[in-house]
């Protein structure tokens, strides 16, 4: 049995509600068309298909101050995905199989 | 009995203000929008001031230099009350910690003589150009048309206030804890040729009432001048044997990246303005055409002025500086491109 390739796999992240991670969302927002934004209490789910990037240069512009990749850390909560990259200039969220 | 778990989301009725909601389309707005964008009143207005009364209280028409949808503007450091404070907090926190450095091991009465006379004759004096920009600013925060503008002008002036005060404190420390040098700073400012040009732009800009001219034409002269005196002496000070120069002013150089910012951000609205650009950028080239070789006397005046006290080449670095200023101004188009 084989599950059907037509199917649309979704990765994405769940971030804090917070001013940093509004200034996150919106340049992932900016950087990848067609994605998903569900805000609940608490919590922002941002998903796309396939693959999703965080560019470092568009959430400095975004968040106003110096922002490094590491500093995701501090707002995400869970993903779902795989995490392709990790640089100093992205991150990629993206199923590799 | 099995008990089914489901979330169930309550959509909030609202996601800001409603005066905020239109113009973010649904998005939650963030604090520094919250208590930045739409505060100013911009209707309803009773009176006219008495000392103006061809002008509203509040309104697009206190400078020529306009934008169509002065709200639109933001702050790209995003600075309202709180991170601002604290921002500037660190900074003099950063600087204190210097002066304690400095004196701790008498650093500063150890200065080169020839570093010490630039410091008091030349350097120290800036508490005032630094006091008149912080009028020139001021009057921004008071006359500009939208919050979003007018805060950024009220920061920058305290900022200069703060400026001013590191230099004060660091004329205290070199005198061992009296105001003496402060007082032949204020002498210095009204007296000492290589800063005459420096007064005299400044005080002219003072006369002018229209914040936005007045605003741009000092940031010409102040990119001359942090360049040569904070960025270019720095430099020279730690091959020369002044550290303490450069442990000082660096806090300023890092101060006038942070100023850059918002400027340019402001500068490039007007220009890039739908209604109002072209105007706009007949006015600024204008201001360029006019500021622009008083601005080039000026820091020509200072660099011989450096030159006079310490071993350096400072009048080839004010050329430098002053070539570097004309390609940015060309590359803005705001300057007409001669051939080097």
């Amino acid at each position: 049995m084989t599950t059907s390739d037509a199917r649309v796999r979704m990765v994405g992240v769940d971030l804090q509600e917070n001013d940093d991670s509004r200034a996150i969302v919106d340049a992932i927002e900016e950087d990848n068309p067609d994605v998903v934004i569900s805000r609940m209490p608490g919590l922002v789910r941002v998903q796309r298909p396939h693959r999703l990037v965080v560019n470092q240069a568009s959430v400095e512009r975004h968040i106003g101050r110096p922002w490094e990749t590491h500093e995701f850390q501090l707002s995400i909560i869970s993903y779902f995905g795989h995490i392709d990259e990790w640089d100093d200039d992205e991150i990629v969220v993206a199923w590799d199989h | 009995m099995q008990y089914e778990l489901r979330t169930q989301v309550v959509d909030q009725r609202r996601s800001t203000f409603s005066y905020l909601e239109p113009r973010l389309g649904g998005k939650p707005a963030t604090r520094y929008e919250e208590g930045s964008v739409g505060i100013q009143p911009k209707e309803n207005f009773h009176y006219r001031p008495l000392w103006a009364p061809d002008h509203e209280l509040y309104g697009a028409d206190w400078s020529a230099l306009q934008l169509a949808d002065p709200d639109a503007f933001r702050d790209p450091r995003q600075y309202y009350y709180a991170p601002y404070v604290a921002k500037r907090a660190e900074m003099h926190d950063a600087f204190g910690k210097t002066i304690d450095y400095l004196d701790e091991r008498g650093l500063l009465a150890r200065l080169p003589d020839t570093w010490r006379r630039l410091l008091t004759e030349v350097v120290l004096p800036l508490r005032h150009y630094e006091s008149g920009a912080q009028l020139l600013t001021v009057l921004g925060s008071r006359f500009a048309n939208g919050t979003t503008v007018a805060q950024c002008c009220s920061y920058a002036a305290f900022d200069r206030v703060g400026n001013a005060q590191l230099l004060s404190r660091v004329g205290i420390s070199l005198a061992e804890g009296s105001d003496a040098l402060l007082a032949t700073a204020k002498q210095a400012w009204l007296e000492e040729s290589s800063l005459q040009g420096l007064r005299r732009m400044i005080e002219e800009l003072l006369l002018e009432p229209d914040w936005g001219v007045g605003l741009f034409s000092l940031d010409l002269l102040d990119r001359a001048v942090y360049a040569l005196l904070y960025r270019h002496l720095d430099t020279v000070a730690l091959l020369d044997g002044a550290g303490p120069y450069s442990l000082v002013v660096q806090h300023l150089n890092s101060w006038f990246d942070d100023q850059r910012r918002w400027v340019d951000a402001l500068v490039a609205a007007w220009l890039s303005d739908a209604e109002h650009g072209p105007a706009n950028r007949a006015l600024l080239t204008d201001i360029v055409a006019a500021r622009l070789p008083q601005v080039q006397e000026a820091v020509e005046a200072l660099a011989r002025g450096i030159d006079e006290r310490i071993d350096d080449e400072g009048v080839a670095a004010a050329a430098e500086i002053l070539t570097g200023l004309r390609a940015g101004l060309t590359g803005q188009q705001l300057l007409e491109g001669k051939p080097a």
